[in-house]
C-alpha cells in the first residue's frame, strides 16, 4: 500500500468551471477556519486601532444617519412608518442596510487591498472577502444595542418575531459575501467596480426599504421590487424587531434569490481566483 | 517515493503591447477603443516543463533571472495555476517566500505572530504551542507588544523569520528572497533549513546562491529561457551553469563562438607532486591545452579565477614574464602555469581560459567544466592566502619597514 494513502493528493491544475464547483473547496475552506477568525478579528481590532470613540464608530454610523434622516423624512415630508416613531424605524432599517453596504464594499476592495498577501502567499481567497462580511456582522451586534435602547424607549414589546432576526442576518450575510465575491474578482481585473461601487450603493439604499415601509411599494411594481433580496429582509428584519409579523413571502423570495446566487459566486469566484495573483 | 510531480507545465502571461511605439492606425474611435481594450502579447514564463522530487530530496532551482524560477515557485505554492499541464503534491506545502508575509503595521508583534502563522497555514492552536518559542527565537524583546510599524527593518526580519522557521511542512519551499539581512542571520536561515533537511523533509530551494546550492542539495535544476536546461547531480549543474555564465557574460559569447584556427580544449588542476587535492598556500599547477587547426603566431593565453558570484580574482596570462606572444604550431599543445603557494583561500571558483591574439581578438573562450576546489591548506585570516616568514627585529622597526618598501617589487608573491 502507498505509504501516503490517506494523505489527499493535491492537483494543481489549469482552472476549469467543474474544479471549481466541487465540494473540496468548501471543505479545504475548513482547514483555514483559524485563520478566517484570527482575520476577522484582525478587521475590527484593526478599524478601531488608533480611533479614540473605537468601537463606538459602529453604533455612531447608523446612529447619525438616523438623526439626518428622521429630520428630512420624519419632519419635513412625513414619511410613514407604520406606527412606529420614525427614528425607531429608521433605525431598524438603517442597522442591516449599514450592514450590507459596508460588507460589500470592503469585500469588493479585499483582494486588491490585499495584493501584497494574494501574490505571496496561497490560502483560500475567499477568506478575505468573508472576513470583512463577518467584521459587519460584528458591527451589527454592537449597533444592536442601540436598538435594544431605542425599544426599551418607545417601550416596543418584546414578541416572538424576534426569532426572525437569526435567520435573516444569516441569509443577509449571505447576500452581502455572493455580491462581495463577484465585484472583488471583477475589482481586480476592472478597478471601475470600485469607483463605481458608491453609486450604486447609494441607489440601491434608496432602491430598498431603508428609510420607508414595504407596504407603501405600489402593487404592480412589487414583484421587480422583491427580486432584490434586500426589500425582503431589511424590512423582515425590521418587522421582527420591531414586534410587528413579518411579511413571509418577500422573506422567502429574498432567501430564494440568496441561495442561489451564493453558490454561483462562489463558483464564479474560484474559476477566476487561481490566476487572480497574475493580473491583481 | 515521489512527492512532488510537475508534468508539461507551462504558464503564459499576456503583456501589455507597448503603447506609442507607432502611430496607431485608424480614427479617434479606434484609438479610444485601444485605451479601453489594449492588447497583449503572450509571454510564457515556463514551457513544458516536467520534473519529480522524491520524499526527502533537497533541489535546488538556479538560472539567470528570467529563467522561470519565480514563475516555478508561484505555481508550485499555488499563488497561481498552470496555463497546461498539472502538479500533484503529496504533502503539506509550506513556502517561504518572504518573511513577514501578512503583517500588518498597525497590530503588534504578537498579535502579527498569529496573522502571519495562521495566512502561512498554521493551527491557531499550534501557534499559540509555539508562541514562547518564536518570541525567543526572534530575540527582540518587549518589541513583541509594540505595533510592528515601529520596528527596524532587522526586526521585521527577524520576527518573519521565526515565524517561518516554526512551521512544520513536508515540502518546504525557500525562495533566496528569504536569504536578506546580516550574515548571522543568513547563518540562522541556512542552518535552519539545514536541520529541516535532516528531518527528511523535501525541500525546493530556489536561488542564486550557486555555493548554497551546492553544498545543500541533493539535484540541481537548471532553468533557462522557461525550460529545463539540466537536472542532475549539484556539482555537475552548478558547475555547467557557472561555465555558461562565465563564459556568456564576461568573457564573451561561447555558444557562438565562430572557429578561429585555435580552440582551448581542456584545463586541468594539480596540486603538489601531481596531488589532485588542491590546498591553500601549496604549489599549485593549472594546464590548458588547445588544438590548433593552423600555425597561429603571437597569441596569448589567458586563465581567469573567479568567484561563483564573477567577482574576477586573479588572473595568470603567458605575457607575464616578458610581453612576447607565443606562436603555436598547427596541432595540439598545452602550456602549464605554475604557482608555488596558492593564494586562493578555500571555496569553490570558477576558471575560465582564453586564447586572445596579440592585438586583443578574443580567438576562443573555454570555461573549466568542473569548479576549482580548493582545500584547506596553510591555514591563514582574511581574503587571501600571502606567504610570509616572521622572525624577531633587531634594530628599530621604522628603519625595517623602510628597508622592506625597498625589497618589495620583486619581494612580494602572491
Amino acid at each position: 500500500m502507498h505509504p501516503s494513502a490517506g494523505v489527499s493528493v493535491r492537483v494543481l491544475a489549469p482552472p476549469t468551471w467543474r474544479s471549481a464547483a466541487t465540494w473540496s473547496q468548501v471543505a479545504r475552506l475548513g482547514h483555514y477556519r483559524d485563520l478566517l477568525s484570527t482575520l476577522s478579528r484582525h478587521r475590527i481590532n484593526v478599524r478601531y486601532k488608533q480611533s479614540k470613540l473605537g468601537a463606538l464608530w459602529a453604533v455612531l454610523q447608523p446612529f447619525t444617519m438616523m438623526l439626518v434622516f428622521t429630520a428630512v423624512f420624519a419632519r419635513l415630508v412625513h414619511v410613514p412608518s407604520e406606527g412606529v416613531p420614525y427614528a425607531l424605524f429608521a433605525y431598524a432599517g438603517l442597522l442591516p442596510w449599514t450592514c450590507f453596504s459596508s460588507a460589500v464594499s470592503n469585500s469588493t476592495n479585499s483582494l486588491v487591498g490585499h495584493a501584497q498577501l494574494v501574490t505571496k502567499v496561497f490560502f483560500p481567497r475567499e477568506i478575505l472577502p468573508l472576513s470583512y462580511v463577518i467584521a459587519a456582522g460584528v458591527d451589527l451586534a454592537i449597533g444592536a444595542a442601540v436598538l435594544v435602547g431605542l425599544a426599551i424607549y418607545y417601550s416596543v414589546p418584546l414578541t416572538a418575531e424576534l426569532w426572525f432576526v437569526v435567520p435573516i442576518v444569516a441569509v443577509l450575510g449571505g447576500y452581502a459575501l455572493a455580491c462581495g465575491l463577484v465585484l472583488s474578482a471583477v475589482q481586480v481585473r476592472f478597478r471601475d467596480v470600485g469607483v463605481a461601487l458608491p453609486i450604486a450603493l447609494q441607489l440601491l439604499m434608496f432602491a430598498s426599504p431603508v428609510l420607508y415601509p414595504l407596504r407603501v411599494v405600489p402593487a404592480q411594481w412589487r414583484t421587480l421590487y422583491l427580486l432584490n433580496p434586500l426589500a425582503g429582509l431589511i424590512d423582515g428584519f425590521r418587522r421582527s424587531v420591531l414586534g410587528m409579523p413579518v411579511d413571509g413571502q418577500a422573506l422567502l423570495v429574498g432567501a430564494a434569490v440568496t441561495m442561489v446566487a451564493l453558490p454561483l459566486a462562489y463558483v464564479a469566484f474560484k474559476y477566476a481566483d487561481v490566476t487572480v495573483a497574475d493580473v491583481i | 517515493m515521489t512527492e512532488l510531480e510537475v508534468t508539461n507545465v507551462s504558464k503564459r502571461y499576456w503583456l501589455p503591447k507597448p503603447i506609442g511605439s507607432a502611430v496607431e492606425p485608424g480614427g479617434w474611435a479606434r484609438r479610444a477603443w485601444s485605451r479601453v481594450w489594449p492588447s497583449y502579447d503572450a509571454f510564457w514564463a515556463l514551457r513544458n516543463v516536467s520534473f519529480t522530487v522524491a520524499r526527502g530530496e533537497a533541489v535546488g532551482v538556479i538560472g539567470p533571472n528570467g529563467a522561470g524560477k519565480s514563475t516555478l515557485l508561484k505555481l508550485l505554492s499555488e499563488i497561481t495555476a498552470p496555463t497546461t499541464g498539472e502538479i500533484r503534491l503529496h504533502g503539506r506545502l509550506s513556502a517561504l517566500i518572504e518573511v513577514g508575509s501578512g503583517f500588518h503595521p498597525e497590530l503588534t508583534g504578537r498579535e502579527n505572530v498569529f496573522l502571519s502563522g495562521s495566512i502561512l497555514g498554521m493551527r491557531r492552536a499550534e501557534i499559540v504551542a509555539k508562541l514562547d518559542q518564536i518570541i525567543a527565537f526572534a530575540g527582540i524583546g518587549d518589541f513583541i507588544d509594540a505595533p510592528v510599524k515601529w520596528y527596524s527593518s532587522g526586526m521585521y526580519v527577524r520576527l518573519g523569520f521565526a515565524i517561518a522557521a516554526h512551521l512544520d511542512p513536508q515540502i518546504l519551499l525557500v525562495d533566496e528572497a528569504l536569504a536578506v539581512g546580516d550574515e548571522a542571520f543568513q547563518r540562522k536561515c541556512y542552518e535552519r533549513i539545514a536541520a529541516l533537511r535532516s528531518a527528511g523533509k523535501t525541500i525546493i530551494f530556489i536561488s542564486h546562491d550557486l555555493l548554497s546550492v551546492e553544498r545543500l542539495c541533493d539535484r540541481v535544476i537548471l532553468m533557462q529561457q522557461g525550460r529545463i536546461a539540466l537536472d542532475g547531480p549539484p556539482s555537475q549543474v552548478v558547475a555547467a551553469y557557472r561555465r555558461a555564465v562565465a563564459a556568456g557574460a564576461m568573457f564573451g559569447d561561447s555558444a557562438g563562438q565562430a572557429d578561429r584556427g585555435v580552440s582551448v580544449t581542456g584545463i586541468r588542476f594539480c596540486g603538489r607532486r601531481g596531488d589532485v587535492e588542491i590546498r591553500t598556500g601549496f604549489p599549485f599547477n593549472v594546464r590548458v591545452s588547445y588544438l590548433a587547426s593552423r600555425p597561429i603566431d603571437d597569441v596569448v593565453i589567458e586563465v581567469w579565477y573567479t568567484t561563483h558570484g564573477g567577482a574576477v580574482l586573479q588572473c595568470e596570462q603567458t605575457t607575464a614574464r616578458s610581453s612576447d606572444g607565443l606562436d603555436l604550431p598547427a596541432g595540439a599543445g598545452g602550456v602549464e602555469f605554475c604557482c608555488e603557494a596558492l593564494g586562493l583561500q578555500p571555496g569553490a571558483y570558477a576558471v575560465v581560459a582564453r586564447i586572445l591574439a596579440r592585438n586583443g581578438t578574443l580567438l576562443h573562450v573555454f570555461a573549466a567544466g568542473s569548479a576549482l576546489i580548493v582545500e584547506p591548506g596553510q591555514a591563514s585570516r582574511g581574503q587571501f592566502y600571502m606567504p610570509y616568514t616572521w622572525r624577531r627585529a633587531r634594530r628599530p622597526a621604522a628603519i625595517e619597514s623602510a628597508r622592506f618598501a625597498q625589497e618589495s617589487p620583486d619581494g612580494l608573491k602572491v
